[in-house]
């Protein structure tokens, strides 16, 4: 099949690809361009790790063909932190917390917990709960991602009205 | 050398640090093995058979071998030391003649692209010729029932060495039925005269699926042969040297010509103790000479992993009517697939050894089925084992109106009782826990918690105990101080568990510097000291004592150099912010960093300080865990809402607090979704009817509420600063606490996990538990 020209942003950068019409968007990241931070733990959508922000929204990357995202905004975990590497509070907050165990959902739920907070800055623990159900963790029993979270939407929240 | 220490005036043992690859964690930056992007790399698919048991009549490769962009496809034809009696599944690289699971490997494929790997693998046309296959293990045991393994294959029992490091007698009786692959039995006193002058007699059968250990990442494998013919293995693994040993005995090649370079690993909880996926990686990286990655798809990992066994546990106890126990029956099953290779001997020891039975009669039997072979999970067969004599000792005090904490406390074992196998039972916090647990609020005020359920919903408290021998094996570590006085320290030990953080803080307190002084490195197995797997909660016991001993001798060494700098006797000095001085004379003294520094200057005369131990040990170090559920149930539905979970466990010495709670939150996680939620479900073929994360259901952060954890520390004698396991504990009480809080919530007694929303509303609509 001949590969078709992608073009979209990706982490605020304009990029061109190369990629067959029937790869999906998680492999072009990891793939063509080089951006292994999200995972692929089930590829059918169920466990989040591959999760990504497109336009803003929450999106499985493993269930969405790379050509869906023409002309779109996509985001991934590598996008994150501030251009000078300066931690994003949820990061800084994951961290402290110690939430990191063997990795390896960790850029799916901070992709779906900066999806919550943007949406909803101030989530309550049951939201938040809900906002990170989409990807399974097997390590931390999910205590002390909760308490990171709520951490962080503390720490933004600050941040916002210092502004 | 003893490793029972106080802690130093440093930051060091004790105090909680988060884990140094956090940043590289939350910034995606960690590399697992499917993150490498190696030159010329090719990828991997399998073929798998459809067929739980079937003979290979043929297998036409043709048609996929000309596929453009194909660069290998092989079958068991084309690796020619291919043992038939295969004696692990890691051996039974390609089927050789026969299946005997669905899934099992039958051809390989490297291509360019995974894609055309995977067209490839619809090319490759084989006839079966389908047979009888053995599902049920119960119906495996039976003589006559189709067998699994080829006739003169041996028991593996290496995993039960290597994990709990508890050995029964086996029984004198050879196996009659085929598919009987180990059997013990444990007696003492006579059960029959006990069960005669018993009051109450309680016969049940507890059962738990086959589950899956659910690490994230699955199974990865990265191969690649240089021109001298070293192999090297980027592996997702527990330990590579046991990776190196058991992929050099598949391949039939001197370890010596292996390198495993342990990578990242994204969860393991046991399922990546053995080879899977890495012989057969490596023959196509030997056929293709290029580098040749393969990752399990989460479909393969369900269908055929290495799951935890079915187990299927027959209790019969006899007590006197004030609850004095007299005699225990015990029978577990454990249905290991089609290998050997099950944990038996922790079933019998934890049905029979955590309370005292003056008589019991235990048997254990290994069963094989036509169905993906087990491997360890978190404490294996001890969740499973726990559900059984925890429900069963709950169901006991509640039919003889007795308190449930005081008649287990009246029973529970402690440092010197015999266990069923009559090793003593080593010093333990068993009894701290269970007082711990029971003096929480949530058990003290557990009948008006209970009352004030409302709307229709019932509630229910449960609580249960569980422990874990320890597991033991010989390891080693160095510590090296640098030119700038700060610490170097070299494992072999894959961190699975964020133990390299507590190794640095045991290297910090032992030597006498800060932790963030200490850096740790886990090295492959080129450059690092011998080690085991990081398995059986052994990795701060074992290896943090390694460290403590190799910091202490590089301590020892420092102070040597330091004695003869500053013309002091070595009993004078002391080691203070980075200096060792003459204790009184403050300035008096050098810097490690100069000491550092002189042992790396040409023509010096100071020898590098390099510490090192390499200690085998023999004392286990048992850790228990006591928790307790409050949950609600709609009886309508069956749904069960958990309110909250207490883990209260005895660490010994918390080396790292927040390590440790890490730990036990994830721990009894993984069990509560054994409890609630998980069981892969076969067939009558064989075949898995829920192979996808959307049917095989674990638990979401949605299902759960906090988990409150307390530590308890009862010292170890030979652990380093005290410190236990922690790793398996946690996994243990769970679907037992779950059991007995539904009991409570619904009188109730629910012998078969999981427990889910449709078992739980059958049960009630029946008005009783039918199982026995």
């Amino acid at each position: 099949m001949a590969k078709q020209l992608l073009s979209c942003t990706v982490n605020g950068e304009a990029v061109e690809v190369l990629v067959q019409p029937y790869v999906n968007l998680l492999d072009a990241l990891r793939e063509n361009l080089g951006l292994t931070g999200p995972k692929e733990g089930c590829g059918t959508g169920d466990c989040g790790a591959c999760t990504v922000h497109v336009d803003g929204k929450v999106v499985a990357s493993c269930l969405m063909l790379a050509m869906q995202a023409r002309g779109r905004k996509v985001r991934t975990i590598e996008g994150l932190a501030a251009a000078d590497t300066t931690l994003h509070p949820l990061q800084e907050a994951f961290v402290r917390h110690g939430v990191p165990q063997c990795g390896f959902c960790i850029p799916g739920v901070l992709m779906a917990a900066t999806a919550l907070l943007e949406e909803n800055p101030r989530p309550s623990q049951e939201e938040i709960r809900y906002g990170i159900a989409g990807n399974l963790c097997r390590c931390t029993g999910y205590t002390a991602m909760v308490a990171a979270i709520s951490e962080a939407a503390e720490t933004l929240a600050s941040q916002r009205s210092a502004r | 050398m003893s490793t029972m220490k106080t802690t130093r005036d440093v930051k060091g043992v004790g105090i909680s640090i988060p884990r140094p690859d956090g940043p590289e964690k939350v910034t995606g930056r960690v590399q697992y093995v499917a993150d490498i992007q190696p030159k010329g790399l090719l990828h991997a698919k399998l073929l798998r058979s459809p067929h739980a048991h079937a003979k290979i009549v043929s297998i036409d490769t043709s048609a996929a071998k000309a596929l453009p962009g194909v660069r290998a496809v092989i079958t068991a034809k084309d690796i020619p030391h291919l043992k038939k009696k295969a004696p692990t599944r890691a051996h039974a690289v390609l089927a050789i003649d026969r299946v005997v699971f669905m899934g099992q490997p039958v051809a390989a494929v490297a291509a360019d692209e995974p894609s055309i790997a995977e067209e490839a693998l619809d090319l490759i046309k084989v006839e079966y010729q389908v047979l009888a296959a053995s599902i049920d293990p119960l119906k495996a045991m039976l003589p006559g029932a189709p067998p699994v393994a080829d006739a003169g294959t041996e028991a593996d029992t290496s995993e039960a060495l290597a994990h709990s490091a508890v050995a029964i007698a086996k029984s004198d009786t050879p196996a009659k039925a085929v598919n009987i692959s180990q059997q013990a039995r444990l007696q003492r006193g006579d059960p029959a005269e006990g069960f005669a002058q018993s009051d109450h007699i309680l016969e049940k059968t507890y059962r738990v699926p086959m589950v899956h250990q659910g690490y994230l990442e699955p199974h990865a494998v990265l191969a690649e042969w240089d021109r001298n013919g070293l192999l090297t293995l980027w592996a997702s693994t527990q330990g590579s040297f046991n990776t190196r040993s058991e992929v050099a005995d598949v391949l039939g090649i001197p370890e010596n010509s292996i390198r495993v370079i342990p990578v990242e690993c994204g969860g393991g909880f046991g399922g990546k103790i053995r080879a899977l996926c890495e012989p057969i990686t490596a023959v196509l990286a030997q056929v293709t000479k290029r580098p040749v990655r393969y990752v399990m798809t989460r479909r393969e990992e369900l269908q055929a992993g290495m799951p935890a066994p079915q187990v299927i546990i027959k209790l019969k106890t006899g007590v006197k009517r004030d609850g004095t126990l007299m005699a225990l029956d015990a029978e577990t099953v454990i249905d290991s697939g089609a290998y050997s290779g099950a944990v038996l001997a922790v079933s019998a020891v934890f049905l029979g050894s955590m309370y005292k039975w003056p008589a019991f009669d235990i048997r254990g039997f290994e069963v094989l089925t036509h169905k993906p072979s087990v491997a360890a999970y978190r404490a294996p067969v001890a969740p499973q084992t726990i559900f059984a004599i925890e429900s069963q000792m709950e169901q006991i005090a509640r039919d003889l109106d007795l308190d449930s904490v005081e008649f287990r406390m009246r029973h529970l074992i402690q440092e010197g009782d015999p266990m069923v196998n009559g090793q003593p039972w080593q010093n333990n916090g068993a009894k701290q826990v269970l007082s711990r647990i029971a003096e929480h609020p949530h058990w003290k005020t557990r009948k008006q918690w209970v009352a004030a359920g409302k709307d229709g919903k019932r509630r229910g408290v449960g609580l249960a105990l569980g422990g874990w021998l320890g597991g033991l094996q010989p390891t080693g570590a160095t510590v090296r101080l640098n030119p700038d006085g700060s610490l170097a320290v070299l494992t072999g030990q894959v961190d699975i568990a964020g133990t390299n953080i507590a190794l640095a803080q045991i290297a910090a307190s032992a030597y006498g510097v800060d932790t963030d002084l200490v850096r740790i490195t886990t090295g492959d197995t080129d450059v690092a000291p011998m080690t085991g797997l990081s398995a059986g909660s052994k990795t701060i016991y074992t290896v943090g004592a390694a460290v403590l001993q190799a910091a202490e001798d590089a301590r020892r060494q420092t102070f040597e150099i330091a004695a003869k700098e500053l013309e002091a006797s070595i009993h004078d000095l002391e080691l203070v912010d980075g200096k060792v001085t003459v204790r009184g004379m403050p300035d008096k003294g050098i810097t490690l960093a100069t000491i550092g520094k002189k042992g790396n200057l040409y023509m010096s005369k100071t020898p590098p300080v390099l510490g090192k131990a390499n200690p085998a040990f023999s004392q286990q170090a048992p850790g228990f865990a006591a928790q307790l559920a409050r949950l609600e149930l709609d009886p309508d539905t069956g749904e069960v809402t958990l309110h909250d979970f207490v883990v209260v466990q005895d660490v010994g010495k918390a080396i790292n607090p927040i390590g440790v709670e890490g730990q036990m939150q994830g721990g009894a996680v993984q069990s509560l979704g054994m409890a609630l939620t998980e069981g892969l479900i076969f067939d009558d073929s064989g075949r898995l009817t829920n192979p996808s994360l959307l049917d095989y259901r674990k638990l979401t952060a949605a299902d759960l509420p906090n988990l409150e954890t307390i530590i308890v520390e009862v010292p170890a004698p030979a652990g380093p600063f005290g410190a236990r396991g922690v790793g398996e504990p946690p996994i243990i009480p769970a679907p037992a606490a779950i059991a007995n809080a539904l009991q409570d919530a619904t009188g109730l007694r629910l012998t078969e996990l999981p427990l889910h929303p449709e078992r739980i509303a059958l049960a009630l609509a029946n008005g009783a538990a039918k199982a026995p």
